[in-house]
């Protein structure tokens, strides 16, 4: 498809499909997002030499891969950071072909970084508004915001005593917690985290990742990248393997061990 | 249900005193220099000083609180002193070449706007360090104004209206310092109450989130300037009003007093945190301990010295209760 067929595509199919919210992944259903030979160099190298992604409503996907392996690059891609050279993205089964990190989030398309995303010297509500304020004439409302961050830390069981606190003053997995629970109350239908867990303490990645299957639960397509590959045991339905630009090995999560996926990671092919 | 990690919940009381805790050490400070002056001079506390404290401190508190919006975003405008002498200078042109003192006064404010909007301009949106773009602000603004006044004092002769900016007073405060309390007022509710105000500290506190959020965040870091600007063109005006000429001579070191006053007030120059009570505060005890180093008859060299030296230990205090995380019962200096 030349990009010029692409930019009508993305004119016919920027109308909202509302999709099923729950059930199962997989079997005949439409995916949330469908990635199809995706390309994408820079400059002499290969980033991406042609990536077949599919993912469901309701459904976590773990993304595993040694370091330069393409993973982050194709996060960025489904994010509208990057735009791919070639390959199309088709979103609830409309093609489209995002112009930038705004226009992905416009299509609820959200990203939780690995490097935390908050403002330390703002209140845990105010960080959770950060960018859409609650005002009441000029000035800001507080009173709101606090009753509806309760809800919305509430609704995903993230328990953190007092709203006012500074987010400089959590801990690292309650700094997670509300950065997870910022890009989930914009009511997002692809939610794509890049190694949440990597900094926390064991009880924090515990909280997490039950996080994680609270917001999978309410019908979020979430893709997990991760080096700790026994977290995605615990969330994932299904894991995609990524080597040198390549998705090298797609397995459902009961058909592979942890065995298996370091195996298929460093690229020592076994034939199942 | 998963146990989340959860601390007892301490008292606020406790979290308030340390969040507050850089305030409250400089009303403490404040507090002690006024008994200080109190006790050792007769003058200072008599009601004709204090006004006359709050009438000179005027200018410095109005760029101050300006300051504070420019140094909560990560930056620092070196240039407001420069700024204050070619807005002091062009008004008396402009009121000497005989145009009406309200249409100077708005065309005064919105020049400096201008100016501040040019620095901005470089600083946010072609990422020039501040430093950098308002040292160069801080030679040529001042420049300007020697060439256009070849060095010269301008008297303004014969506007009442505009001298009473400088002069006047309203139930017995001179209007500057009412001035100054009404913009001191208005920081404050723009910083801690408007979505604007939380985009200044965002930008500040973490500048990729703000723009990962959707702030404009390059247009909050430029306008901080166009707010310095507006506010040294203020600070020019009630200057020329008060001595009634203009010149580019006016505001020597003023930026620094500026700094000095919002250092010393607890904002942070990394950014992100930063109040007005802090500024209002260190102002004013800037212009404490200058106006009563003179009422006590020490040589006005020594009040540089003595002005510096404060500032540098009040600092080193204050980064000192921070970096070792002292309670605040030990934020008064008393290490242990």
């Amino acid at each position: 498809m030349t990009g010029e067929q692409q930019e009508n595509a993305v004119a016919v199919g920027s109308g909202r499909v509302n999709p099923a919210r729950n059930g199962m992944a997989g079997g005949g259903r439409v995916p949330r997002i469908a990635l199809r030979n995706i390309r994408k160099n820079f400059g002499s190298l290969q980033a991406l030499r042609g990536v077949d992604l599919d993912i469901y409503p309701g459904e976590c996907l773990g993304l595993v891969g040694d370091n330069a392996a393409g993973k982050s690059t194709l996060t960025k891609i489904i994010s509208g950071t990057y735009i791919p050279d070639d390959g199309t993205i088709h979103l609830d089964g409309e093609p489209v072909r995002f112009s930038g990190p705004a226009d992905a989030r416009r299509r609820n398309i959200e990203m939780v970084f690995q490097d935390l995303s908050l403002c330390d010297h703002i209140d845990v509500a105010g960080n959770l508004f950060l960018g859409r304020e609650v005002t009441r004439g000029p000035f800001l409302d507080r009173k709101t915001m606090l009753s509806e961050a309760r809800k919305m830390l509430d609704a995903l069981e993230i328990r953190i005593p007092r709203l006012t606190s500074k987010v400089a003053q959590l801990s690292g997995g309650q700094r997670q917690a509300i950065a997870i629970a910022r890009a989930a109350s914009f009511d997002p239908k692809v939610l794509i985290m890049d190694e949440p867990t990597s900094a926390l303490a064991v009880a924090e990645v515990e909280a997490v990742l039950s996080l994680i299957n609270r917001v999978k639960a309410t019908g979020v397509s979430v893709i997990l990248i991760t080096h700790r590959l026994q977290d995605l045991f615990r969330v994932c339905d299904r894991i995609a393997v990524m080597y040198e630009g390549t998705k090298v090995a797609e397995r459902s999560i009961a058909e592979t061990d942890l065995e298996d996926l370091v195996k298929l990671i460093v690229g020592e092919k076994d034939e199942r | 249900m998963t146990a989340y990690t959860e601390r007892s919940q301490g008292s606020p009381w406790a979290d308030f005193l340390s969040e507050q805790a850089q305030v409250l050490s400089i009303a403490f400070f404040f507090l002690v220099c006024v008994v200080f002056f109190a006790m050792t001079t007769d003058t200072f506390m008599t009601l004709g000083n204090l006004l006359n404290v709050i009438r000179q401190a005027a200018p410095i508190l109005i760029v101050a609180v300006a300051m504070t919006f420019v140094i909560i975003t990560g930056g620092i405008d070196l240039s407001v002193g420069s700024q204050v002498a070619l807005v002091n200078a062009v008004a008396a042109i402009a009121l000497a070449a005989g145009l009406p003192w309200p249409v100077v006064v708005v065309a005064m404010l919105c020049f400096g706007a201008l100016i501040g909007l040019g620095q901005g301009w470089f600083v946010a949106y072609q990422g020039i360090p501040a430093f950098i773009v308002t040292l160069a602000g801080l030679s040529m603004l001042r420049g300007i104004a020697l060439y256009l006044t070849q060095g010269y004092s301008i008297p303004i002769k014969g506007v009442p209206g505009f001298f009473a900016l400088g002069r006047g007073e309203l139930f017995g405060i001179p209007v500057p310092a009412l001035i100054a309390i009404a913009v001191a007022i208005l920081g404050y509710v723009v910083i801690t109450s408007t979505r604007y105000g939380r985009q200044v500290v965002a930008v500040g506190s973490n500048m990729e989130a703000a723009r990962r959020v959707g702030m404009p965040a390059r247009w909050a870091i430029a306008s901080v300037y166009v707010v310095a600007g507006v506010a040294s063109a203020l600070a020019g005006l009630l200057i020329a009003a008060r001595l009634g000429s203009g010149s580019s001579n006016a505001a020597v070191g003023f930026e620094l007093q500026v700094i000095a006053a919002v250092v010393l007030g607890g904002t942070s120059l990394m950014g992100g945190r930063g109040t007005i009570v802090g500024t209002i505060l260190g102002t004013l005890t800037i212009a404490v301990i200058g106006n009563g180093l003179i009422l006590l008859h020490i040589s006005p060299f020594f009040t540089q010295i003595v002005t510096g030296a404060i500032i540098l230990i009040a600092i080193w205090l204050n980064t000192r209760i921070f970096t070792a995380n002292f309670r605040f019962g030990f934020a008064r200096g008393n290490r242990p």
